[in-house]
Parts: C-alpha cells; structure tokens; sequence
C-alpha cells in the first residue's frame, strides 16, 4: 500500500519533469540566413511581482514597436517574452532558457539593475547583445561588450536635476533621505551625495529609511530641524510618495529632489497636492507636444493599451526600435555584426529625442527636468 | 526642546499602536500557547478593508474602521477553526506544529492580499488628517491625538474586561489551566474561539490607525508589525497584558529616539536587537511570567 | 536525451542541489527538537565570506569556501551555546532574529560588503575547470556555457550528495540515537546520562555549516549576491522543504527540496499563487500530515515487502 504511494508520487514528479520540458521545444531550429525570416528576441520582465508596474509598461511598448516594424515589412521580428517576476534567481533561469532552448539573436531587458547583474554576464559571455531599456543604476555596461542601455542611468539624471534646482532655488543646505537596503534607492543615494559634495552643498543631515515603512515622522521631524533648503530623496514610488506627504504635513516646505522612482504617475495617486514641489529629471516628457513622433506614439500606445506611456514604456519602444535599426545595418542575425551595429548607432530618432550609444555603450542624452504642481509634471523653468 | 516633546508625541503615538498589537499577540499565547505568526497579516488585512472602504466606497471613518476590525475577527475565526482546532484534536503534536501552521496561514494571506489589493502602496486621506496646530513652539498632528485616544481607550476596555468579566475571567482560567477550566463549567472552545478573534479584532483596529497615522497601507507592514509584536510580547512577557502595553511604548519611544540621536538606519532593527537581549538575558520578559494570562 | 544537457535544466538542478542543502540545514537542528530559522543568516554569512574572501583578497575560491564554512560553524557554535536555555518557540525567533541582524550587517557596513548594493563578478566555481578545459582544446567559446553550468552541477552534485550520505550513513550511529531522544524528551535524555547541550550545540553548528557551504556555492554559482537575498523568506522556505518533505528522516529533506524548487518552474502560469500554495501545504501538512511525506514508516514497509 506504502509502496503503491511512494510510486504514485514519483511518477507524478517525472510526468511534471517531462511535461514542462515539452512546453520548451525551439521552435525554429538552426541560423536564419537572411533578415525575411523570423528574428527571435527574448525579452525579460518582470510580469509578476513588485516591479511588475514597470515590467508591463515595458512590455507593452516592446510589442507596440513590434507590431509597427513587422508592418513595414524589412524585418519580422518574433518576440520570445518571459516573466523574472523580478527575482534574480529566475531572471537567470529565464535567460539560460532564451539563450539555450529558444536560442534568441539578442535580447531586451532585464527590468531591474540588480536581475541585470546576473543576467548580463550570462549573456555577454553567450555573445548574445542584449540592449537594458530600464536599469538605471551604475556599472552596468561594464559588465561587457555585448550589454548596451537606452535607459538614462542615474549618474547622468541626478547631477542635472540637482544643478537646475541650485539655479532656480539658490540651495546652499541639503538634507538627505534614503532607502538604504534597496539597490537602487542606495545607489542613486551615492550618486547625490557625491554630486552635492562636488558642487559644495552643505550636507545637513542624511537619515534612512527601510522598505516597506509606512512610518518617516521621526526621521522627517530630524530633517526639518535641521532647517535645508532642499530635500534630496532617494526612494521607490512606494515609499516616496508616502514620504513626500508626511514631509509637507509636518510642514517641510522646501523643494524635494527625487531620483528615478519618484518618475511615476503613481506618486501623485499616492501623494495629492503634497508632491507639489517635487523635482526629477527625466529622459521622457510626453508633453513636449513639437515632435510629430512623440504624439504618434502617444497616441497609439494610448489607443492599444488605454492609457499614456511613462518612461518605461518609451525607452522599450525606442530600444526595439534601435535593435531593428541595428540588425538591418548588419544585414544578418550575426550577433557579432549586430552588436558592432548597435555600438555605432549614432544620432537615432526615436522618441526620446536623438539616441547616441557613448563609447561606454551607455546612453549619450541630455534630460528635462520637471517640477511637480497640481498633480502635474512641468518643465522646470 | 520643542524638537523633543515632538518626536516624544511621535513615540508614544507608535508606541500605542504597537501595544494595540501586541495586545493581541499576548492573548492568543496566554490563552493558547502558541506564537501567532499570522497576526501581522491579519492586521494588514485589516488596514486594507479600512483603506477600500473609505476611498473607494467614499464611506465615513468609523464606518472603515468597523470593516477593518470586522474583516479581521473573521480572518481569525478562520484561522482558529482551519489552521489551529485540527492541531488540537491530535494529541502529541510538537509545540512547533502550530508556529509553522501560522507561518504557513500568514503566507497565504500576504499573498492573497498581494493578489487582491497590488504590490504598491495605497493612499489613505480622511478628513482629519489634515488638520494641525500648534502649542506654543511644538507641531502637533490631531491625528496623533485621536490614535493615541483610541488606542488607549480599547486598552483600557480589555484591561477592565479581563479583569472584572465573567468571559474575561473565563479566558484567564482556560489560560492557566485549560482542563480544570473545563471542569469548572467553563467552555473552553467558545472562550478559545472568542480569544482568537478578539485579538485579531484588536490586530486590525491597529492596522487602521496605522493606516491613519501614515496616511497609506501596502502589503509588507503585516510582515514587519508581526515581527515587531514578537519583540514587544518578548519585551514585555508573553502572556502579560501589562508586559504588552509597556513593551509597546518602550519600543516606539525607542525607535523614534534611534532616529532622533543616533542613526536612522537602525530603526526597524531595534526590534530584532531588543529581542536578542531579553532573550539572553531574562527570556521571560520585564513582567515574567509565561503562559497565563496576566493583569 | 542531449536536449536535457541545456543550461536551462542544469541551472535548476544547481539550485535544487542548493536548496537541498538548506533544508538539511533545517532538518538537522530540528532532528534534536530545535527550531532552527536562522538558516538564510549562515546562509548568507557564508555567501559573504566567500565573496569577500575571492574579490577583494584574491584568494582561491575552494579556500574561501572553506573558511566561510568554518567561520560560520564558529558562528553557529556563539549562537548555539546561548541558545541552549530557549525552548521551541523562543529558539525559533531567536534565530530569526539573528537572521536578521546579520542581514542588517550586511547592509550598513558598507566598506566591505558593498552595503545593498552587493558584491557582484564572484568568480564562479567553475572557473578553473573551465579554463583548463580551454587550454586543452576540450572545449571551445560554443559550448564554454554549457561546460560552465555542468561543472558548477557536477560540483554542487558531490557536495551535496557527501552531505547527504552522511547524515543517512549517521542513521544507526550513537549520536542519531541521541539526537532522536533528546528530540523525544529532554529531561529523560539528561537524566539517562545523555550530553544534551553537546548534541544540540552539535546539531546546531552543523546546521550553520552546511548552510554556510549552501550561501559560499550560491555565490559562486550566480555570481552576484545582495543581502535582500537572505531575508526571513528564504529560512521560511527552507522550512517548508524540510516539513512538507518529511521532518523525521533526511532524505525527506531532500525530496521536499526537490519537489518543491522543480515544481514551481512547470506551474510558472501560476505566478503569484505559486506561495499561497506554499503556505497551504504548511497548514495542511501541519494538520493532517505533520512527520511530513516521506518518513521511516515508508521505508520500514519498503524492506519488509
């Protein structure tokens, strides 16, 4: 009777072994000679999860440009998606899978610097290019010469954000707040604090907080006895915008400059009238309305998916849009040859504006700066 | 000095929330003897109840509050009668089994509510979260003053319900001696059952204020209020209903005043530290005795 | 059969065998009664010395291993001898709060652990037998992934699996007959003469080894660690191995690290409700199942057919 069961169970182990093995035959076996047959791209996201805001964003602008590159007819592009739910364990497993069973030509993403960490040196190290359209954190075209980023690296955004405040607002004191378990929150940190110490800002205090706190009164109530005329934040929409409100409620006032994850519509869900006097910088303003490409897109991105894209969303639609560019310069889906295209690409229009790749294979672009009223974002004059 | 009195005001603030917890906590290990490891998820869920209720069904406060404290008592019941009566009925269960069948029921929850409610946070605006004034030199928040009013009001009502009760006699029976209780007339299911969802009652009206107090909920504050119960009861001694209050305060006062001198990266760790030490050094607790349930 | 001989399975059954060790790491404190949830703290102590040790002094990395497992038995033996006066639930917490304190070190000093920002570019631990490989002409850059992966299996393999026999080798030995009493009834043990503080120091700092040995190989297998990959969850998890796959017996351990690491990868539709099932299966198994799946009865009934 025992033994009966001891049987079912492993045969049910092998059947669930084999089953999801089957799920996992390529599709397309061998090279694919020339540029008309299917290019298969593997895209990671985090679909699930945390992070997965920004990973549907991102996936919906890959498959917008999808669509509109396989409609013009030069290139058939077969998007191979695959959910990391932003966990850097399965963003690898995710990854060995695109690479070995559905054998890719290059891929777009991972959604967060730190899955890109693992990510990236297993791709590098396959010779597959793989083109990051949301990390921003720093290092991360170093880790080789296959790893290519459209997205604005903090190291780029902050210092910009920062000098136009000082210009606009006359800072002199800064306080500091930070998440300081997160890698992002602590890396853009880094970032502000060695930008604030070479401009010769007056540092007045640096407090921290942890992931997943609701409670910043005592740290706020430090900040504002230490009177700055500025708060350089550092902190996820979540958190940022739960800080921005308990700030302006226990009457800090002053201007609040935030780095990439305060980028987000949800901060003004989260935070009402109290981001007013929000600043970041950002490599996408949708309502720079001049540029006939910027409304086309929004538009159609508005219609497909019923609401405006954020950043996320145009750096992924940019970023296939510069992997297509760069495998029609190459002519074949060589990955060599595309990845040397990809590292020429220079002065591409897309709708973030003119795309170059610096030597560093990092992004070559100049940010807006905006300031937040009335649960708006507008320029920072 | 006003800068004092302020972050003052902020630690027993917190600090009444977290006894409002650990309150629960300690009556479900006086009653049951087990560590409830499911409380901090039953608390957010009840902060998320108050939350709907209030911005999407643009119901009043009391009327959110009441749905916090309600949904909770059922996610207790169904705690009680799923995950906790079955490992009864089993004679020679380890003292472990219930601690891992807790951790197992606030896994389910956290990401039930993950499922239900989204990974990002959530604001909370009422209608007196607004409104300050000032005394003299010193900042202060109404909405401080309304937490820490109810906060101490429910505990003063359990305090008086223990002690004077006949029910809360009756709970204090079963805790010291669940059979004898049995014996003397007292019918230790109901008493049991009623313990469980009172405490988790309790462990969502927490949640509101907490909500209330920061003005936002997401779903990883059941996970670090759980493991801050932990430390309090250990604080204060598991089982006691004095030990809970006290351990609360100590630790928001402690928290807020890390912040306020010393280095705000310690602040959630405070908890962890606090246990460590007592646990080192007097595993009862400040009001040492374990398992009865005491005033 | 060579479609198997893909990165892709070789990756999961790395992180099985990793998983494996961290449930034996549960199982072995819990075989004399303690509750141990510290497991992602050694875990991570030992994923930290190891990188420590290789990037920034440039040490080898089988000696970095090494010394982060002897570093944390150390460590398991501080923690274990204070340990010895909490019972069941106050040890359990105990350790978790250690867990946690020691992620939270990890985080602040910043100087040496790279703060939340981790420690990345760990060598893996097949990087020697790579290159060698590559000298000789063995292997080229086609297959140099491919070769990676299985080595880094191969190695997790033997670890592993040295682990395991000796704890079932252990099975008819003095010391699992005391580790089985002490378990039963502490003061009875004592007083038949049993060492008790000995076996459970023991059983506790072999618990801290072995998942220091897990974090050291973690790290050199992904190459790039942070502390939020230590938190309580992953303890809890490794819990849930242990307890689903059968509390009592060491190969239960393994099955239910097994199952549970392989499974998840064929249920991926099912996202987010993959740790709700989880947590049932803690409810359910603690109800109606609590020795867990497999146990000595199963084996008991095998030999006598």
């Amino acid at each position: 009777m025992v033994r009966l069961k001891l049987n079912k169970i492993i045969i049910i182990a092998v059947s669930l072994l084999l089953f999801s093995c089957k799920a996992d035959v390529p599709k397309v076996k061998g090279e694919q000679p020339n540029s008309q047959q299917s290019i298969k791209i593997g895209i990671i996201a985090a679909l699930s999860g945390p992070a997965a805001g920004y990973g549907n964003s991102i996936v919906n602008g890959f498959t917008l440009a999808a669509s509109e590159i396989n409609k013009a007819g030069a290139l058939n592009i077969e998007l191979i998606i695959e959910d990391s739910a932003g966990k850097q364990e399965q963003a690898l497993s995710v990854v060995k899978k695109l690479i070995n069973s559905d054998k890719v030509t290059a891929i777009l993403g991972p959604t967060l610097s730190t899955e890109m960490r693992l990510v990236g040196p297993e791709a590098n190290n396959s010779g597959i290019p793989i083109l990051a359209t949301s990390n921003t954190a720093s290092g991360i075209t170093d880790i080789g010469q296959f790893v290519f980023r459209d997205s604005m690296p903090e190291s780029i955004a902050i210092p910009f954000a920062i000098k136009k405040a000082i210009e606009k607002y006359h800072i002199k004191n800064v306080a500091m707040f930070y998440g300081d378990d997160d890698v992002f929150t602590k890396s853009a940190f880094d970032t502000m604090k060695s930008t604030a110490e070479a401009l010769g800002l007056n540092i007045t205090t640096i407090e921290k907080f942890q992931k997943g706190q609701t409670d910043f009164k005592a740290q706020l109530t430090k900040i504002k006895s230490t009177s700055p005329d500025a708060l350089l934040c550092s902190a996820l929409y979540n958190e940022g915008g739960v800080i921005l409100d308990q700030a302006r409620k226990i009457g800090i006032t002053v201007p609040v400059i935030g780095g990439n994850g305060f980028n987000s519509p949800k901060i003004f869900e989260i935070a009402g009238s109290s981001s007013d006097g929000l600043i970041v910088a950002t490599p996408w303003f949708s309502e720079s309305v001049e540029n006939p490409k910027v409304l086309d897109f929004i538009s159609k991105f508005e219609k497909a998916y019923g609401s405006k894209p954020d950043q996320f969303a145009a750096q992924a639609y940019d970023g296939l849009f510069i992997m297509a560019h760069a495998i029609k310069t190459a002519g074949s889906a060589d990955r060599n040859k595309i990845r040397d295209a990809l590292a020429s690409v220079r002065n591409f229009n897309g709708v973030l504006g003119k795309f170059s790749f610096d030597q560093n294979r990092d992004v070559d672009m100049e940010p807006f700066v905006l300031i937040a009223k009335d649960s708006k974002f507008q320029l920072l004059q | 000095m006003h800068l004092f009195i302020e972050q003052l005001i902020n630690g027993i603030t917190l600090g009444s929330i977290y006894s409002l917890t650990a309150l629960g906590l300690t009556l479900i290990f006086g009653v049951l003897d087990i560590l409830n490891m499911a409380h901090g998820a039953v608390f957010m869920f009840g902060a998320f109840t108050a939350v709907l209720i209030v911005s999407k069904l643009g119901l009043p406060l009391w009327v959110g509050f009441l749905g916090g404290c309600i949904v909770s008592g059922l996610l207790g019941y169904a705690l009680e009668m799923f995950a906790l009566r079955p490992l009864r009925r089993r004679k020679n269960t380890s003292p472990l089994a219930p601690l891992i069948s807790t951790i197992g029921v606030s896994i389910i929850l956290e990401n039930i509510a993950r499922a239900l409610f989204g990974s990002d946070t959530i604001s909370f605006r009422t209608s007196i979260s607004d409104i300050n004034f000032k005394l003299g030199e010193i900042d202060i928040n109404l909405i401080n003053l309304v937490i820490l009013a109810v906060s101490f009001t429910i505990t003063i009502l359990l305090y008086f319900w223990l002690k004077n009760s006949k029910s809360g006699r009756a709970l204090r029976a079963v805790s010291e001696n669940p059979d004898t209780a049995a014996f003397l007339g007292v019918n230790t299911s109901k008493v049991i059952t009623f313990t469980v969802v009172s405490a988790s009652c309790a462990g969502g009206a927490a949640g509101v204020l907490v909500a209330m107090a920061f003005n936002s909920v997401n779903n990883e504050i059941g996970l670090a209020m759980g493991l801050k119960g932990l430390a309090i009861i250990i604080l204060g001694g598991m089982g006691s209903v004095n030990g809970a209050v006290a351990g609360g305060i100590l630790l928001g006062l402690a928290e807020t005043f890390v912040v306020a001198y010393g280095d705000s990266g310690y602040k959630e760790i405070i908890g962890f530290i606090i246990i460590m030490a007592v646990l080192l050094i007097k595993p009862q607790g400040i009001f040492g005795t374990t398992q009865k349930v005491k005033v | 059969m060579l479609s198997y001989l893909n990165s892709y399975y070789i990756q999961i059954g790395s992180f099985t065998l990793i998983n494996i060790m961290l449930a034996l790491g549960v199982y072995v404190p819990l075989s004399t009664g303690q509750l141990s949830l510290g497991g992602a703290g050694f875990m991570g102590l030992g994923a930290y010395l190891s990188a420590i040790a290789v990037t920034r002094f440039g040490l080898p990395i089988p000696f970095a291993i090494v010394i982060a497992g002897g570093v944390s038995t150390l460590a398991g033996i501080l923690v274990g001898v204070p340990s010895l006066r909490l019972k069941g639930v106050y040890l359990a917490i105990a350790t978790l709060g250690f867990g946690e304190v020691i992620r939270v070190i990890f985080i602040k000093w910043e100087t040496i652990t790279g703060g939340a920002t981790g420690i990345s570019a760990i060598p893996l631990i097949s990087a020697g037998t790579v290159r060698f490989l590559t000298e000789q002409n063995i292997i080229d850059s086609s297959n140099k992934n491919v070769a990676s992966d299985l080595t880094v299996f191969l190695i997790l393999f033997l670890i592993t699996g040295f682990f395991v026999w000796f704890f079932v080798a252990l099975k008819n030995t003095r010391i699992w007959r005391a580790n089985s009493a002490i378990r039963l009834d502490e003061t009875a043990s004592e007083s038949i003469g049993i060492n008790i503080h000995y076996y459970k120091v023991l059983a506790f700092s072999q618990s801290a080894f072995i998942s220091a040995i897990a974090g050291a190989l973690y790290a050199h297998t992904v190459s790039y660690i942070s502390p939020s990959d230590f938190t309580y969850h992953r303890a809890v998890e490794a819990l849930i191995f242990t307890v689903l796959g059968g509390s009592g017996h060491v190969l239960g351990a393994v099955f239910g690290a097994t199952v549970l690491t392989i499974i998840p990868e064929a249920l991926r539709f099912l996202k987010d409700y993959r740790y709700v099932a989880f947590g049932a299966i803690l409810v359910i198994m603690m109800a109606f199942k609590p020795e867990g799946i497999i146990t000595d009865n199963i084996f008991r009934k095998i030999r006598k057919k």
